[in-house]
């Protein structure tokens, strides 16, 4: 059997090639200048300062950045506490055989993941516009004491970004989920049933622990998505330029791209993104350790 | 390696290997294709109506200059911005000259003086005996630490446009206003519920309060601002402080006397013409823009002085903006100035944009032109342009600071929780919003003064 190999030594190099060209070029000098930018303070890439850890200590006590962290934070959980379980009550609606036009219902569920968050950003500042809005007009309307100036995105800045975000994701979730249950056996929910398990209790002690790991990798890129806030708020808050009223829609990211791109200062917005990318880095081993029992048992 | 070349070309199916192949093609024959080499002189611009004016001139330049011929690029806000800002800080190829707006300034000033992408302009004008030709108060935007960066297109005084027609049926007569407080007092009638649902569906001024150079308007006219001529904030100022308690008080609280709509959208401009609001703040360029697009309220329509803040007060503000800069990329310094100048300075031009945009030219020389005295009929006859142009003298400076942006947020910012408080609190009069007005903009000021501080490239704030 000879030893010969049917390629030359330098083949598998060549496939890695371009791979490892552009990885290096758009991923990981990229990553390593913006390391270091974040202990200097730049006027563009070419006029710049080292200043040590002043980044990182400025960002301790800048307001504007806590207020960013804070709206990011609200936004995560809230995200967390509604999408997923509409996403997967859509999800068990739509498993249902008995139900007519499923595929219709997912379709338009599914669909405001198509259009996309600009698309989703432009009809949400149109529809809870205050006076012309549908929302206020339909309420105003419906019951003639509601305001048809209710500041819907004005004074309610969360929930209007919530709102959009549901229905913008909402269905992608829905399709997730969709796909795990209809993986559950059917034997052991047949099984359960004969032994007389109710419908909570199927769903209870069945269906969610074949989901389980489904369940789990959503909330994983829900949480990751939502830290990455910027379209929405950046659409819904134009005139603005994302911050809202009273700097309530500013996120993490938002606040990341006024400061490298509208103010100049990509050193400052390094800084911003490498707390970010730890936070992210930290939830991810985070869900690794809280899943580590499952991993193993798999 | 014959072998190996062959064996990729058996294992890829024919139709794969085509595309492969066309892909390397196509890369060697775009990375072998000469630059193609920029001749000429070159402008940047991002409002159409500007380019179709220079377009028209350029065969007259062309012929002064048939060995720099002009070339007017027309390119969308933001990525002119993205471009203008990527060759300052990288060296990738810039036009001679770029027309900047106000709001995409600042970031250009943001470092060390001799890094800023546009020539100085300052020796130049005095050369040329400009500096006292143009409105002072319309250099200011364009001036850092007291260099002159730029010429400025339009002078943008605002006046108040009204809907005459709503007024005069309510018998009020416009001439007995003079301050703000004469203003509510006299229009007061027209704070209407139309519907009796208990909202309010008319109300005498509107101005958008998302809009983020909506305070700049009101702070300016009152004598106070972000900064002083020297870029030191004034956010805090017993001037800005006074202001904004009334602004809130207008706002929010029982007595409202303000609609909040975004004029800028079809939504807005639907509730204008629905008489959603009585009258609106407009800069020149706003008036310009009114009969296009609301053109329903032609004859229904007139201008007036903004009411002062105080009896024998300025009358006028100042409300966006745009310059035209020499970049220092341009090889043809001297050329591109004399195009800036051509475009800028000349009557021609100076007649053409008012007719289509009605923005008034902040030279002197052409304030006396007739055409300023033209009787319009959607103004219901008023000479509009004369009453731009005569409010010019009073426009308050604007001076700029590459913290402007940081600096309106704040101050926003302050106006909306002062807004909050005084609903809260149910505030009517200004003086009892006036100690939370001054420490919202005591923490404003604050922050915006740790944000400067931390700049190394911008000296410290002058001493005026």
């Amino acid at each position: 059997m000879s030893s010969r190999r049917p390629y030359p030594a330098w083949a598998p190099w060549l496939f890695l090639a371009p791979f490892l060209l552009f990885f290096t070029a758009f991923g990981a000098w990229p990553l390593v200048r913006s390391f270091m930018l974040a202990f200097e303070q730049t006027f563009g890439p070419r006029t710049t300062v080292y200043v040590g850890a002043l980044n990182f200590r400025f960002l301790l006590h800048d307001p504007l950045f806590w207020a960013a962290v804070r709206n990011t934070a609200v936004f995560t959980a809230g995200t967390l506490v509604v999408q997923v379980p509409v996403a997967l009550a859509l999800a068990l609606l739509l498993n249902r055989p008995d139900l007519r036009g499923r595929a219709a219902f997912r379709l338009i569920f599914f669909s405001p993941t198509i259009v996309g968050s600009i698309f989703v950003g432009v009809i949400f500042s149109l529809l809870l516009e205050k006076r012309s809005g549908l929302v206020n007009t339909l309420l105003h309307a419906a019951f003639h004491s509601w305001n048809p100036d209710f500041p819907w995105v004005d004074g309610f800045v969360m929930p209007s970004l919530l709102m959009a975000s549901l229905w913008l994701s909402v269905g992608f979730n829905m399709s997730y989920l969709l796909a795990a249950l209809q993986n559950v056996p059917a034997d052991q929910l047949d099984a359960a049933a004969i032994d007389g398990a109710n419908a909570w209790q199927r769903f209870r002690h069945v269906t969610l622990p074949a989901i389980q790991p489904v369940v789990g990798i959503l909330i994983l890129l829900t949480a990751v998505g939502a830290l990455q806030l910027f379209d929405l708020p950046f659409i819904l808050y134009a005139d603005s330029f994302g911050n809202g009223p009273n700097n309530a829609a500013l996120s993490i990211v938002t606040y990341l791209y006024q400061t490298g791109f509208r103010s100049g200062d990509l050193g400052y917005a390094s800084a911003i993104g490498w707390i970010l990318t730890i936070v992210l880095v930290l939830i991810a081993l985070g869900y690794r350790w809280l899943t580590r029992e499952e991993d193993a048992a798999s | 390696m014959k072998s190996f070349f062959a064996g990729i070309v058996r294992t890829l199916s024919p139709g794969i290997s085509l595309v492969l192949g066309l892909g390397i093609i196509s890369a060697i024959v775009v990375a072998l294709l000469p630059l193609q080499p920029r001749g000429g002189i070159e402008i940047w611009l991002g409002d159409g109506n500007h380019a179709n004016l220079y377009r028209a001139l350029a065969p007259e330049w062309n012929r002064r200059h048939p060995d720099l011929p002009l070339t007017v690029t027309l390119i969308s806000g933001p990525a002119l911005q993205s471009r203008m800002l990527s060759g300052f800080y990288s060296g990738t190829p810039l036009p001679d000259l770029i027309e900047v707006e106000r709001g995409q300034i600042g970031q250009v000033f943001a470092g060390p003086l001799q890094d800023v992408g546009f020539t100085d302009l300052t020796g130049l004008l005095a050369r040329d005996g400009l500096t006292h030709e143009i409105d002072p108060a319309s250099y200011s935007p364009w001036t850092s630490r007291g260099r002159i960066f730029g010429l400025p297109r339009g002078a943008h005084p605002v006046m108040l446009a009204y809907r005459s027609d709503l007024v005069e049926a309510a018998g009020i007569d416009v001439k007995q206003i003079e301050t703000w407080d004469d203003y509510f007092r006299l229009m007061r009638p027209l704070l209407q519920d139309l519907d009796g649902d208990g909202y309010i569906d008319r109300y005498p001024l509107t101005i958008s309060l998302t809009n983020a150079s909506f305070s700049e308007i009101f702070l300016i006219q009152g004598g106070g601002g972000y900064f002083d001529a020297m870029g030191n904030p004034l956010l805090n100022s017993a001037t800005n402080a006074r202001i904004v308690a009334r602004l809130a008080t207008w706002y929010a609280g029982p007595g409202r006397v303000i609609g909040d709509i975004n004029m800028y959208t079809g939504a807005g401009l639907r509730l204008l013409r629905e008489g959603y609001a009585v009258a609106i703040p407009s800069a020149d360029w706003y008036v310009g823009n009114l009969p296009v697009s609301l053109p329903s309220l032609a004859g229904k329509i007139k201008l007036m002085p903004l009411p002062a803040w105080e009896r024998g007060g300025r009358r006028t503000s100042a409300n966006g903006g745009t310059m035209i800069g020499v970049t220092k990329a341009s090889k043809h310094q001297e050329v591109a100035w004399e195009l800036a100048k051509f475009l800028y300075l000349s009557p021609v031009i100076a007649r053409q944009l008012y007719d289509l945009t009605h923005i008034v030219s902040p030279v002197k020389s052409t304030w006396s032109a007739s055409y300023y005295d033209r009787p319009e009929p959607y103004f219901c006859g008023q000479p509009v342009g004369r009453l731009l142009q005569q409010a010019i003298p009073d426009i308050p400076p604007r001076p700029s600071s590459p913290y402007l942006s940081s600096a309106v947020q704040l101050v926003n910012s302050a106006i909306t929780q002062l807004m909050a408080i005084t609903d809260r609190q149910g505030y009517v009069r200004p003086e009892q919003a006036a100690a939370d007005a001054r420490r919202l903009l005591d923490e404003a000021q604050h922050t915006l003064l740790d944000q400067i501080h931390r700049n190394v490239f911008q000296q410290a704030p002058a001493t005026p």
